[in-house]
């Protein structure tokens, strides 16, 4: 499972003021320490306070580009600011996020064609996220078969069930595996899977120990990416432990620092 | 695997006419994916489009039968790329070519010689290789008949001509010789040559591509029962040709290469020969042909065919008896260890290595190490002393000293026990201390 | 059905080492030789590279051996006795591409020879021939952790290849192959684990992972050989998906573990149905070789003359293009 380092988002009071001052030190200091401690993408996300979220992405991705050379997930639902982002991207990024709508798929898919960047696609429509695995895979279903349409590569395609945190939509759980699961079936080669890992925990006491059981499950169900705390030691140890059990790296006694330094 | 929902979607009509009941052609392929409804209820599918989803459920490469009786030939039915993925399922058949211009009874004779037997196992050829180089029928036929009254093996009848082919076939179709091979010219009427008698069919292309599309011709006259050759005879390209044919099959289920293959060398030094084949047969072929009949040439690569084939899952085995490292004698030392083949033999290296001629009896612990062996409880001193009873021991030693594992030390009070007072030596507990410990002890 | 080759996209590739130094590059090869770099599995052309083609040692011993077969002498008995003029007609004469100089007179169960003994050979196979060079010790660890250092020192800048590393003694030797500049192999026991934890235990020590060349041992034909051939598929495979830490070239003592057994020695009289002794020993080594390549080995130690030249013709067609048009 690859991590998309979720730090670097304006709802971080370090990062909401780092944007508004245009000081790009905190956002670089958080690129390099999630780099260094596993993340394989650094999600970029403006925050709810922009006013304006195009020339906040672009700043944010040119600052983080500096420090790191993680590729960049951008993460908005504002998709000028997200192809504003995506045309200075120096690595092929990701665009964080499209529901299984019409006509929004339409402008993503041809967005991610033009600047060769992944997806993420969530298994939730206009009416919003369903509650059984069934119909998120039908939704899944028809991303992926937009995405095709648009040429694009199912490993370029992460699909998200949707995730709800535990304490209020417990039900969902099992749901959510399932949908891994069946995700893997729906091509071949199949599309990969995220989620956004700390939604799980949201409102709940023992945040990372819930973060922690919730990703090594899913992975056992197929996951293979979330956007997820890198700096949380434990979580990256449970990941690699996950990756060895699962037989998805070779073991070694060291493997959790070979983890660490290559993913 | 089944087909997944886009692969079945792409083949439906995508007009959502919910003639099928579904809302949507998208949400028809999901069912039918899962199992949850039946594509007759689709009445717009075309043709093509179902013979694609129900060849699907097929196995990615077809098995093919060559020959009869105990002699019988399997090819293809294989599912994997890399043995540790899984494992390959049927051996690579190795064919010997015999041309009706030589002497076609000396050289079966001579094919005939090659079994070997090596670790307890018994080695064969499996293939007699009739080449009409003669060009005439009558010359060939007779060639054919000979060799089929001479050995049980399979057949495989080369002939490019169909008459050549059909009056051959009148003497040994019975044997279900595999027919070689319909090409772009003759296809048509060796492929019904071929169906009319029930032979296996060689398909031969020139280069991958033309290959595919001269088997969907072949198939397209009702016949699949075939065997395929790309028609590339330079070692590189075999070897680039044979991995695209097992990746499309198994992966791609790519339909008119799901065929076993087969491969011939084309080296005239009998080395360059048995090297080439050990890159075909390491890499996927079905079937490879070879010129040379003499036996230091085959056992090599029969022995290498026996490795690759084998079980990873299962560990192999040598025969659980006493063997002799060296000039041993009734003074010899006595080692014990496990029939798991890793284990003897790393054992009997680091004996020989010792230069003290030694026994070891190999117990047998159906193939597994010595730890795990005693933890499943099959290496116990009742195991020891019953394998060296077999052994006969007593009679064959003049001594009465025995050296277990030193992972297993605590089986030295067991074996004084079940072997009635033998004294039992305590090794070292990696092999690689023998050869100290046996000049230590024994020299 | 429309027709698409399979061409797999890898994300990583093995790395590349080095072997021997010029004049200008501080040692006194007349070429360098380099392994390693491929980003696809052995010999596919048609989806990646194989910049480098595999090569091939013939061993030779700093002692007279006195169990190898009769079958060598017409290639070998006059030089027995002179390390550096065997080490010379196996490059002039046989065309390998460089030597494997065993110190066996190290053996403190054998001729028990001094570090300096052991060096002063090294010194006189590198005056002999002009090709790099790969030298490994006795294999007793402790006399090795003697002899290596010296060896290390006194070829130091040659850029040889330097074993053995394993998991139980590495570190004297890869201290020397760090002062001196020299390549390591790292040795495991037919054990992938142990492969790659050697590997990182030998980079932690700061030797550059572009310095080591994994031998993960290889049994004979017929004596478990698939074992390592698929040690060495899965290494490969996890090197090309980006695993940096089995990512090195691989080294193969084909020839020390082919005539050790029973099929290459053994006699047409003992065997009638196995066939002319000679040949089937010059094919016992080959087909191990030629095994092994299929595999990914990048370097081939090998012992008969002969089943080097047949080696070096099918590496020869293996290395033809075959890319599609």
């Amino acid at each position: 499972m690859i991590i998309i380092g979720e730090r670097i988002n304006g709802m971080f009071t370090d990062i909401g003021n780092a944007i508004k001052d245009r000081n790009p030190a905190a956002v670089q200091e958080w690129a390099k320490k999630q780099e260094v401690a596993g993340a394989r993408y650094l999600d970029i996300n403006t925050g709810p306070a922009s006013k304006n979220q195009a020339e906040d992405m672009k700043w944010l991705v040119e600052v983080a580009q500096e420090a790191s050379d993680l590729p960049l997930a951008l993460d908005s639902t504002n998709y000028d600011a997200i192809e504003a982002g995506l045309a200075l991207c120096k690595r092929p990024a990701m665009i964080n996020s499209v529901p299984a709508e019409m006509p929004k798929m339409e402008r993503v898919f041809e967005m991610a064609a033009k600047y060769n960047a992944a997806v993420i696609g969530l298994a939730m429509n206009e009416q919003g996220i369903p509650k059984d695995a069934e119909s998120r895979v039908a939704l899944a279903m028809e991303l992926v078969a937009m995405a095709d349409a648009y040429g694009l590569h199912m490993e370029d395609l992460y699909i998200d069930p949707l995730v709800l945190p535990c304490n209020v939509g417990q039900d969902h759980g099992p749901e959510v595996f399932e949908t891994l699961r069946q995700i893997k079936l729906l091509a071949d080669p199949a599309p990969r899977t995220v989620v956004g890992l700390s939604n799980i925990s949201q409102g709940t006491k023992n945040r990372e120990l819930i973060n922690r059981v919730f990703a090594v499950m899913a992975m056992a169900c197929g996951l293979d990416a979330a956007i997820a705390d890198a700096c949380d030691d434990e979580l990256v140890e449970a990941v690699a432990t996950a990756r060895i059990v699962l037989n998805m790296d070779i073991y070694c006694d060291s493997y959790v620092d070979v983890f660490r330094k290559q993913g | 695997m089944g087909l997944t929902g886009l692969e079945i979607f792409k083949q439906l009509p995508r007009t959502n006419c919910k003639d099928c009941g579904s809302p949507t052609c998208l949400a028809f392929a999901m069912a039918l994916a899962n199992g949850k409804a039946s594509l007759d209820k689709c009445p717009h599918v075309t043709d093509e489009a179902r013979e694609n989803l129900d060849s699907a459920s097929a196995p990615p490469i077809k098995l093919i039968k060559v020959g009869t009786g105990d002699q019988t030939v399997e090819l293809g039915d294989e599912t994997e790329l890399f043995r540790h993925d899984k494992k390959f399922y049927h051996p690579t058949a190795v064919a010997i070519l015999v041309s009706d211009q030589e002497d076609v009874e000396a050289k079966v004779n001579q094919i005939k010689e090659l079994e070997f037997e090596r670790v307890g196992l018994k080695f064969i050829t499996d293939m007699v290789v009739v080449k009409n180089d003669s060009g005439d029928a009558d010359t060939y036929k007779a060639a054919v008949e000979k060799a089929a009254a001479l050995t049980d093996k399979a057949l495989v009848l080369m002939a490019e001509d169909t008459g050549v082919m059909a009056k051959a076939l009148e003497v040994a179709a019975g044997r279900k010789p595999l027919v070689y091979a319909a090409t772009a010219e003759n296809y048509e009427a060796m492929t019904a040559l071929a169906k009319d008698k029930g032979c296996p069919l060689a398909v031969r292309g020139k280069g991958l591509e033309d290959t595919a599309a001269l088997v969907e011709k072949v198939a397209a006259l009702g016949y699949k029962e075939l065997v395929v050759d790309t028609g590339e005879r330079e070692t590189s390209k075999v070897l680039a040709d044979l991995t695209q044919v097992r990746r499309l099959a198994v992966k791609k289920r790519f339909r008119p290469l799901g065929y076993p293959t087969i491969a011939f060398t084309s080296k005239e030094d009998p080395l360059e020969e048995a090297a080439q084949a050990t890159v075909y047969l390491s890499k996927y072929a079905g079937v490879v042909v070879m010129k040379t009949a003499e036996k230091q040439h085959i056992l090599p690569l029969l022995s290498w065919r026996q490795n690759l084939f084998t079980d990873p899952q299962k560990p192999i085995q040598v025969e659980a008896k006493m063997y002799g490292v060296g000039d041993v004698n009734e003074n010899s030392p006595l080692y014990i260890t496990t029939n798991f083949s890793l284990t003897y033999y790393i054992v009997e290296g680091e004996v020989e290595a010792s230069k003290v001629p030694s026994y070891i009896i190999a117990v047998n612990t159906d193939g597994i190490s010595v730890l795990t062996a005693w933890a499943a409880g099959k290496l116990t001193g009742e195991s020891i002393a019953a394998a060296m009873k077999k052994a006969e021991v007593e009679e064959k030693l003049a001594h009465k000293k025995v050296v277990i594992p030193g992972h297993v030390a605590v089986l030295s009070g067991s074996v004084e026990e079940s072997t009635g007072g033998w004294e039992v030596l305590v090794g070292p507990r990696e092999a690689a201390g023998i050869p100290k410990y046996a000049k230590a002890n024994f020299a | 059905m429309a027709f698409n080759l399979h061409k797999e996209k890898y994300r990583s590739k093995v790395s590349e080492v080095v072997l021997g130094a010029t004049k200008e590059e501080g040692g006194t090869r007349s070429h360098t030789l380099t392994v390693g770099g491929e980003s696809t599995l052995p010999f596919l052309q048609f989806e990646g590279d194989i910049p480098n083609r595999p090569i091939a040692a013939l061993e030779i011993w700093d002692v007279a051996p006195e169990d190898w077969n009769p079958c060598f002498d017409p290639y070998y008995k006059d030089v027995y006795d002179n390390t550096g003029a065997w080490a010379r007609k196996c490059v002039d004469e046989f065309g390998a591409d460089l030597v494997l100089l065993r110190l066996k007179g190290a053996d403190p169960d054998g001729k028990d020879r001094s570090p300096e003994e052991c060096a002063n050979t090294v010194k006189e196979v590198l005056e002999a021939v002009s090709v790099p060079l790969i030298v490994i010790g006795c294999g007793k660890g402790e006399k090795d952790n003697q002899v290596m250092p010296l060896v290390a020192e006194v070829a130091s800048g040659e850029k040889l290849l330097m074993g053995v590393a394993e998991q139980e003694n590495y570190k004297s030797i890869t201290a020397a192959c760090m002062v001196h500049k020299h390549n390591l192999i790292a040795q495991s026991p037919i054990d992938i684990n142990i492969c790659k934890q050697l590997n990182i235990l030998i980079n932690e020590m700061n030797l550059d992972l572009n310095k080591i060349v994994i031998d993960p041992t290889i049994a004979a034909l017929g004596y478990g050989l698939e074992y390592g051939y698929s040690i060495m598929e899965r290494a490969r495979l996890g090197a090309l998906g980006g695993d940096r830490m089995l990512a090195m070239p691989m080294i193969g003592n084909v020839g020390y573990e082919v005539w050790r057994v029973k099929e290459a020695n053994a006699s047409e009289e003992e065997f009638p149905g196995w066939g002319q002794q000679e040949e089937r020993a010059i094919l016992w080594e080959t087909t191990t070789a030629v095994a092994l390549l299929q595999a990914g080995m990048d370097i081939l130690v090998l012992r008969h003359p002969k089943a080097l030249e047949v080696v070096k013709k099918n590496i020869d067609e293996l290395m033809e293009s075959n890319k599609y048009e």
